[in-house]
C-alpha cells in the first residue's frame, strides 16, 4: 500500500518570553497508509493537535520530514490540498451565516463546486437545518458542520481532530458509520479522539503519542496484542486457598475483589486442572484481554496513580527517552 | 477570483461594516437635515447686504495694509516694532490672503455650498479615515481570533495569498464605498445650496481645489485601512490596532508634545503624526516655533513660522503604512497559528 502521510523525525519547539522553551513535539513518527482509518492518540498536550497543524502547513516544524499524498510538506501542500479534508480541533464559523452559506463560501473559496454542499450537508444529517444560523447550532452540530467542510472537497484523505466533540451517542454513532462508509469508498481518514471505545471500534490502525514521541504504533489488534498479559479471571469458592495452589504449580495468581486474576497463562485448561485435582471447582473462568484505553493507559502512564490528579506533563516517555530534555505543553495556552 | 468573491461575501456579513455603514448613513442623514432645516434661500436685500458688507471688509483690509506700510517704511524706528502692526506687512496684503470676503459670509442661516463643502468633506473624510481603520483591524482581526484564517488556509495552504487577497479586498471595498459615499454626499449638499440655500456656480478653482481634497482624503482613508488591517495582524488582534492608536495619541501626540515643549525643542510638530496628516489633506500647513526667532538678530525679521508640504508628508505616511504592512506580511508568513 502507498503511504498517504508520512513524518520522520518531526520536532517542533514553542519558545516564549514567559514561558520559556517548551518542546511539544520530539523526533515523532507516523505512517498512514492508503484506505486505512487510522487511529492517532495520545493525552491532553502530548503533540497530537501540534503535528495535525504542522502537517497542514499551520505550524513551523524545527525538522523532520513530512510528506501529504506524495507531496512534501508544507512546501508543496498546495498541490493537494483540493484532495485534503480536515478539521483541527473545533473550527469557529460566522455566528450570523447559515450553515449552508458557511459551506458554499468555503466552496467557493477553494474551487469547489457549490453542489457538494447539500450532498456534505446531507452525509452529516444536516440537511434540514441547513438554513439555520450557525450561532443556533449546539456543539455537535457546529461539529457536524466542521465535518461537512473537510467533507466538500470530496477528499482523498480526511484528517480529523476530535471529531466527536460535543455529539451525542447517536452522533456519534453517525460519525463511526460515515467514517466506515468514506474508508469503503477509498477515503484514507486519520482521526485523533480521546474516546478510546470509538477508536478501537473504527480503525484498524493506530499511533500512539505521549509527550511528543511515538511510543506505539501499527494494527489495532497487534498492538493490544504486544500488551496482552495472558491474563485470566477465575472465581473460585476458596479463592485464598486457590491462590496457594496456583502458587504450587508455579503460576501467578493474586486475589482481586471476591476472584483471582491469574496471569503468564497460555493454556487455561491448566488452571481447571490444578484447582480441579483438589476439589475447587471453577465457576467462572474469563479471559482477561487488553483494550486499547488499557494499553493507552500503561504506554502513556496517565493511569497509573488514580488517586492523584494528574497533570498534562505527567504523561510516560517512551523507553531511554531523556526526561529532562522533553517537556510538554498544551500548545493551546503558549504565545508561540 | 474565487477566493476575492468569497472574501467579498466575508467582509460584506461583517456586523460591524455594517454598523459602520449605518452609522455613516446616519451621520450623512442628520447633517443633511439639519443643513436643510437651518439654510433659506436668500432674499435681494440679504443678498445686497451681504455683498455690501463683504466689499467694506474688503476695503478694511486694504486700508490695514496701506496704514502698515506707511507706518513700516516712515514711522518705525529700526528694531522697534509697533504694538499692532507686524514687522511684516504682507501679512495684511488682501492679495497674499487664502481667502478674502464673499458676500456668502455675510448671510446668517443661508447655506453655501462653496462656502461649506470643504469642511463637509473634511468631516466625512475623517469619517472614512475612523471606519478604514476600525474596519481593516476588525476584518483580519476577527478572524485570526476566531479561527477563520486557519479554516481559510486549509483550503488555500498559500498564506502571503489569502492575507493579500483579503487586504486587496478590504482596500477595494473600501474604496469604492469612499468614492461613492463621498459623491453621494456632495450632490446632497449640492443639491441643498441649490435649492434652499445660496445658489450659483463656483468657479474652476472651486472644483479643482475641492477635487484635490477629495483625491487625498481617499488616499488618507486607504492608508489608514492598510494601517488598521497591519497593526492588527501583527497583534493577533483587533484591539491590539486600537490599543496602538490609543497608546500613540496619549503617549506621543499628548505626552511628547508636552515634553518637547517642556525641553524647547525645536520644530515640534513636524515629529507628530497629525501634522503630516493636516499637511497632506491641505498640501501644506504652517506652524508657529518661538525657538526658530530665538537666534536671528534684532534686525532680522523673523515670523517664527514653518511649514510642511504635502510631498515629505506623504512619504512618512506612506514609510510607516508600508513599512507595518510589510511587516504584517512576513511576520504572518512564518507565524504559527494555534
Amino acid at each position: 500500500m502507498s503511504a498517504v502521510i508520512e513524518i520522520e523525525g518531526l520536532r517542533k519547539t514553542f519558545r516564549s518570553v514567559r514561558h520559556g522553551k517548551r518542546v511539544a513535539v520530539d523526533g515523532f513518527d507516523l505512517l498512514v497508509e492508503a484506505g486505512q482509518i487510522h487511529g492517532f492518540l495520545g493525552p491532553n498536550g502530548s503533540g497530537k493537535t501540534t503535528t495535525l497543524r504542522a502537517l497542514l502547513g499551520l505550524v513551523r516544524a524545527d525538522g523532520g520530514r513530512m510528506t501529504v499524498l506524495g507531496e512534501p510538506s508544507p512546501e508543496l501542500l498546495p498541490r493537494v490540498a483540493g484532495r485534503v479534508g480536515a478539521i483541527v480541533e473545533s473550527p469557529q464559523f460566522f455566528g450570523n451565516f447559515t450553515g449552508r452559506r458557511t459551506l458554499r463560501l468555503l466552496a467557493r473559496a477553494g474551487g469547489v463546486s457549490i453542489s457538494r454542499v447539500d450532498e456534505a450537508l446531507e452525509l452529516v444529517g444536516l440537511r434540514d437545518r441547513g438554513d439555520d444560523r450557525v450561532k443556533g447550532y449546539s456543539l455537535g452540530m457546529k461539529q457536524r458542520l466542521a465535518v461537512a467542510s473537510a467533507l466538500l472537497k470530496d477528499p482523498r484523505l480526511l484528517i480529523l481532530d476530535e471529531p466527536a466533540n460535543g455529539l451525542d451517542p447517536a452522533g456519534i454513532r453517525e460519525m463511526r458509520d460515515l467514517m466506515r462508509s468514506l474508508a469503503a469508498a477509498g477515503v484514507t481518514v486519520l482521526v485523533s479522539s480521546h474516546i478510546l471505545g470509538e477508536i478501537q471500534l473504527i480503525c484498524d490502525h493506530v499511533t500512539i503519542i505521549s509527550r511528543g514521541r511515538r511510543v506505539a504504533a501499527g494494527r489495532v489488534d497487534e498492538v493490544l496484542a504486544g500488551h496482552d498479559r495472558h491474563e485470566f479471571l477465575v472465581r473460585v469458592a476458596e479463592p485464598e486457598r486457590a491462590v496457594d495452589l496456583l502458587h504450587e504449580a508455579e503460576l501467578t495468581a493474586a486475589v482481586e475483589g471476591t476472584a483471582l486474576v491469574v496471569s503468564g497463562v497460555t493454556d487455561p485448561t491448566v488452571i481447571s486442572r490444578v484447582l480441579g485435582e483438589q476439589g475447587l471447582w471453577v465457576g467462572e473462568l474469563t479471559p482477561l484481554r487488553p483494550d486499547l484505553e488499557s494499553v493507552f493507559l500503561e504506554l502513556t502512564g496517565a493511569g497509573e496513580h488514580p488517586s492523584v490528579p494528574r497533570q498534562v506533563d505527567d504523561s510516560a516517555l517512551p523507553a531511554g527517552a531523556d526526561d529532562a530534555a522533553v517537556i510538554d505543553l498544551d500548545v493551546r495556552g503558549v504565545d508561540a | 477570483m474565487n477566493l476575492v468573491r468569497a472574501e467579498l461575501e466575508r467582509l460584506s456579513a461583517r456586523r460591524f461594516v455594517q454598523l459602520m455603514v449605518v452609522l455613516l448613513a446616519l451621520a450623512f442623514a442628520v447633517t443633511a437635515a439639519t443643513t436643510l432645516a437651518g439654510s433659506h434661500r436668500p432674499s435681494e436685500a440679504e443678498l445686497s447686504s451681504a455683498r455690501t458688507q463683504a466689499a467694506e471688509a474688503l476695503q478694511g483690509m486694504e486700508a490695514t495694509h496701506q496704514q502698515c506700510l506707511a507706518r513700516q517704511n516712515s514711522m518705525t524706528p529700526p528694531g522697534e516694532t509697533d504694538d499692532f502692526y507686524a514687522t511684516d506687512c504682507s501679512e495684511f496684503d488682501p492679495i497674499r490672503q487664502d481667502r478674502l470676503p464673499i458676500a456668502a459670509d455675510y448671510l446668517p442661516g443661508v447655506f453655501s455650498f462653496e462656502q461649506q463643502a470643504r469642511p463637509l468633506l473634511y468631516f466625512l473624510i475623517a469619517f472614512l479615515v475612523l471606519f478604514g481603520f476600525l474596519v481593516g483591524a476588525s476584518y483580519i482581526g476577527a478572524d485570526l481570533n476566531s479561527g477563520g484564517v486557519v479554516n481559510l488556509l486549509l483550503w488555500r495552504p498559500r498564506r502571503l495569498t489569502v492575507l493579500g487577497t483579503k487586504l486587496g479586498t478590504l482596500l477595494g471595498t473600501v474604496l469604492a464605498l469612499a468614492v461613492g459615499a463621498s459623491l453621494v454626499y456632495l450632490a446632497t449638499f449640492w443639491v441643498i445650496g441649490q435649492t434652499a440655500g445660496l445658489g450659483g456656480r463656483p468657479g474652476d478653482d472651486f472644483w479643482r481645489s475641492l477635487g484635490a481634497i477629495h483625491g487625498r482624503g481617499l488616499v488618507l482613508v486607504l492608508l489608514a485601512t492598510a494601517l488598521g488591517f497591519a497593526i492588527a495582524t501583527l497583534g493577533r488582534h483587533t484591539s491590539a490596532a486600537l490599543g496602538a492608536a490609543a497608546a500613540y495619541t496619549v503617549v506621543w501626540e499628548l505626552g511628547a508634545r508636552l515634553v518637547l515643549e517642556i525641553v524647547d525643542a525645536r520644530r515640534p510638530d513636524r515629529l507628530m503624526l497629525s501634522s503630516h496628516i493636516a499637511a497632506w489633506l491641505n498640501g501644506k500647513v504652517r506652524f508657529w516655533d518661538n525657538q526658530l526667532c530665538t537666534s536671528s538678530s534684532g534686525t532680522d525679521p523673523c515670523s517664527g513660522f514653518y511649514s510642511l508640504t504635502w510631498g515629505p508628508s506623504l512619504v512618512v505616511l506612506l514609510v510607516i503604512t508600508g513599512g507595518l504592512t510589510v511587516a504584517a506580511f512576513a511576520v504572518f508568513r512564518r507565524r504559527d497559528l494555534l
